[in-house]
């Protein structure tokens, strides 16, 4: 009896799939008058906020329609190449920066070259040098040089988090120099707090550690690490300095030994408990900050004494090459760009590339895209350490945790990462 | 009736999976009184008994652990999360994640398109190893065990390999974004599994019932309808239900081939919760709550066909 249910459960479930199975599979859209847009920003994000009332404005301008789904960040990353490459491809999407993925797909045809519509548009004269890199791909998808194949909509970039309330308690001040931000981290020290935030088992201390390597470099270091035109020193004053900097720190206790273990997940909540009173990260947490942080006052400064900081323009606008309503994409963009677009980016927490300081009214975040403009015009933007190569991220990782661990010295550890470095950077450059 | 007495004591769990060919519930019941009656009762239990019960419910506990987890988050508030962490009780019933999740992703579309492809791959992928399996064990093929094999790739590629053949198969045939190709790749590598199951299973069927079968005049079809079907039910049920969780958890395939969001299937909406370098903890728990209870309540619903055992019902 039983099993006789089971199976009539599931052939009827089968019979009414079936039956309406005639509502499922999709059109793709052909419309000459309908733009099909992909993003994967969330809705209350200052992105979704953004694009959301882009659309409204596209829709009223051009009487189009937008036909907008919004994506994950998971699904566009492992099936964009597909997709792309099928009649399926939407006529505007947000996809991501980099060699290994706007790179690949412009080397693989599957991207519109947009040279003559950045010039058309002027594009390039809002998006600042180091913003540009991230846009434009060579012939092999090398970023840097080359057609644009993206537009850069927002920025983002490492700073430091500080929290205001126990900054007070401690009686210490906002630090302007390297050596004041060490005797601020040594006076929570000596009260018995770790003063940093951190996280060696993900991106945060491998940002930490490349923002040391900065401190003491040239435009000239970041175009050699990044865009391999001269061989990096890896026993130079540069990498020598911020390795042995990051195992002082961990020495005097500015770095919990944890942090070998802990993820950026777990650093961020640490700061956002009111634990750790300074975070060095980027510009992503800042909408987080925002909304969960309720019990204390909290500020950002650059990083001492810096010139050149993490950072890069953010995820961009591609137009696949098969998609069919190309104009209506380009006139989309040129949307975003607007100054009230922009301005409405940054006033919900988002680091916009082409926004005016004087449209933002959000005091918190004048301070952050006031923070984003000073580095833009020191020309500071120097990308992140993991770009070189696919596999630096956690080779970088590794090496770190070591030397929190406390399991191999800094001149070992850098000499390690050197060797992986310069293995990942022959395979690319051959 | 006597069903419904079975479900609601709680004693049938105790009974040990027969290992030979499975006794009908009215052999079990005799047996089982018996043995509640035997000396000393079940509270003489020997130290290793006990030794045995603190394994199993550390076993239990840790294997609850996850689900434990993801219960306990998608309660809590982010304040909640930031100040107490992972690891406690929420200090309040918080839904919102719950409710951001749903209406963010269209919930109930995504549970339709779930139920409707892990359904119809379950029925599909049942017929088609019945048929395969009639041929393989009963009819007796020649070169079977390499059929069996050469099917059984389906299921030990790793569907990492198969990808971009099924994509560029799927393309050319229109078929690319549509919950279509899902069902017919899942139909085939389930299918794959519940051949070489059900073959080895059937090879085992007592002869003397199909000739029987055949001397009183059944053809084959009737043979399998009238003879084969009946007599292993409860092994196809087993089957079925397996298909359907395991098709239901895909994640990898769906991802690929389900472009349109309106396709999506539950797993492949979850991932949406995941950004570029934040994550939601408490959502995500939220979502993955939300994709884990439909399994739940189906395995819920059908786990005494599941306890009865997949080589039970052969001869009765």
């Amino acid at each position: 009896m039983k099993h006789t249910r089971t199976l009539a459960v599931a052939a009827s479930v089968a019979a009414l799939g079936l039956a309406l199975s005639g509502c499922s599979g999709s059109d793709a859209g052909g419309d000459e008058n309908t733009l099909r847009l992909w993003h994967y920003e969330g809705a209350d994000s200052a992105m979704g906020i953004a694009w959301a009332e882009a659309i409204e404005v596209f829709e009223e301008e051009t009487g189009a329609t937008v036909e907008f789904e919004e994506k994950s960040f998971e699904q566009i990353r492992s099936t964009a190449s597909q997709v792309l490459n099928s009649d399926e491809a939407p006529d505007l999407l947000e996809y991501n920066k980099g060699n290994a993925t706007a790179g690949l797909l412009s080397s693989e045809g599957l991207l519109t070259p947009l040279d003559d519509v950045v010039d058309e548009y002027g594009w390039g004269d809002q998006l600042a040098p180091a913003l540009q890199t991230t846009a434009k791909y060579d012939e092999n998808g090398i970023m840097g040089s080359g057609s644009w194949y993206g537009v850069p909509n927002y920025g983002e970039f490492v700073q430091v988090y500080y929290n205001k309330d126990a900054f007070a308690e401690a009686g210490v001040e906002v630090p302007t120099t390297l050596a004041e931000f060490e005797d601020v981290m040594q006076t929570f020290a000596d009260q018995g707090t770790t003063p940093l935030a951190e996280s060696a088992a993900e991106y945060p201390l491998g940002q930490l550690w490349y923002q040391l390597a900065l401190s003491e470099a040239d435009r000239q270091f970041v175009n050699d690490y990044q865009l391999y035109e001269n061989p990096v020193d890896w026993s130079g004053d540069e990498i020598s300095s911020a390795t042995e900097t990051v195992k002082d720190w961990v020495d005097a206790g500015y770095i919990s030994t944890d942090a070998s273990g802990l993820k950026a997940e777990d650093a961020g909540v640490s700061f956002i408990s009111g634990d750790a009173p300074i975070f060095y990260s980027g510009s992503w947490w800042y909408g987080r900050f925002q909304s969960e942080i309720t019990d204390f006052e909290w500020g950002t400064f650059l990083f001492p004494e810096a010139e050149l900081s993490p950072g890069s323009a953010g995820n961009m606008w591609v137009v696949p090459e098969r998609a069919q309503n190309k104009e209506l994409a380009y006139e989309f963009i040129d949307i975003t760009m607007r100054p009230e677009i922009q301005a409405l980016l940054g006033n919900n927490g988002g680091v916009p590339v082409a926004a005016e300081e004087a449209d933002i009214t959000d005091e918190k975040s004048k301070e952050l895209i006031a923070n984003f403009n000073a580095l833009n015009d020191m020309d500071g933007i120097s990308f992140y350490p993991d770009w070189p190569t696919p596999t630096f991220y956690d080779e970088l990782n590794a090496g770190l945790q070591e030397l929190v661990n406390g399991t191999k010295s800094p001149s070992e550890v850098q000499q390690q990462l050197g060797e992986q470095y310069q293995s990942g950077v022959d395979d690319i450059v051959g | 009736m006597s069903a419904i007495i079975e479900e609601l004591d709680p004693e049938r769990r105790d009974v040990e999976l027969p290992t030979d060919a499975a006794p009908a519930p009215d052999t079990e019941r005799p047996r089982r009184v018996i043995r509640s009656r035997r000396p000393g009762g079940p509270n003489t239990r020997k130290p290793g008994d006990w030794l045995v019960l603190a394994v199993a419910v550390v076993l239990g506990f840790f294997i609850a652990v996850p689900f434990l987890l993801i219960l306990v988050n998608s309660f809590k508030s982010p304040a909640d999360y930031n100040t107490s962490g992972p690891l406690t009780l929420p200090t309040e019933f918080y839904f919102d994640g719950i409710v951001a999740f749903w209406e963010r992703v269209n919930f109930p579309e995504k549970l339709w398109n779930s139920v409707f492809i892990s359904g119809l791959v379950a029925v599909f992928a049942v017929l088609i190893s019945m048929f395969n399996a009639f041929a393989l064990g009963i009819g007796r093929v020649k070169g079977r065990l390499w059929i069996v094999v050469l099917i059984l790739l389906a299921n030990m590629l790793p569907q990492e390999v198969l990808l971009y053949p099924l994509y560029f198969m799927f393309k050319e045939a229109g078929l690319y974004d549509s919950q279509w190709a899902v069902i017919i790749i899942f139909t085939v590598i389930q299918s794959a599994f519940g051949t070489y199951l059900l073959a080895s299973v059937y090879s085992t069927f007592p002869r003397e019932l199909l000739e029987a079968a055949s001397l009183d005049g059944a053809s084959r079809w009737q043979i399998l309808w009238r003879v084969v079907y009946p007599i292993s039910r409860p092994t196809l049920s087993v089957l079925l239900i397996f298909f359907f969780i395991w098709t239901w958890n895909e994640f990898l395939i769906p991802l690929t081939f389900l472009v349109s969001n309106a396709t999506q299937t539950v797993p492949v909406a979850i991932t949406v919760l995941q950004g570029d370098r934040l994550m939601d903890v408490t959502t995500t728990s939220a979502s993955a709550l939300l994709g884990l209870i439909p399994t739940l309540v189906f395995f819920l619903i059908f786990q005494r066909t599941l306890t009865r055992g997949i080589t039970a019902g052969a001869v009765k």
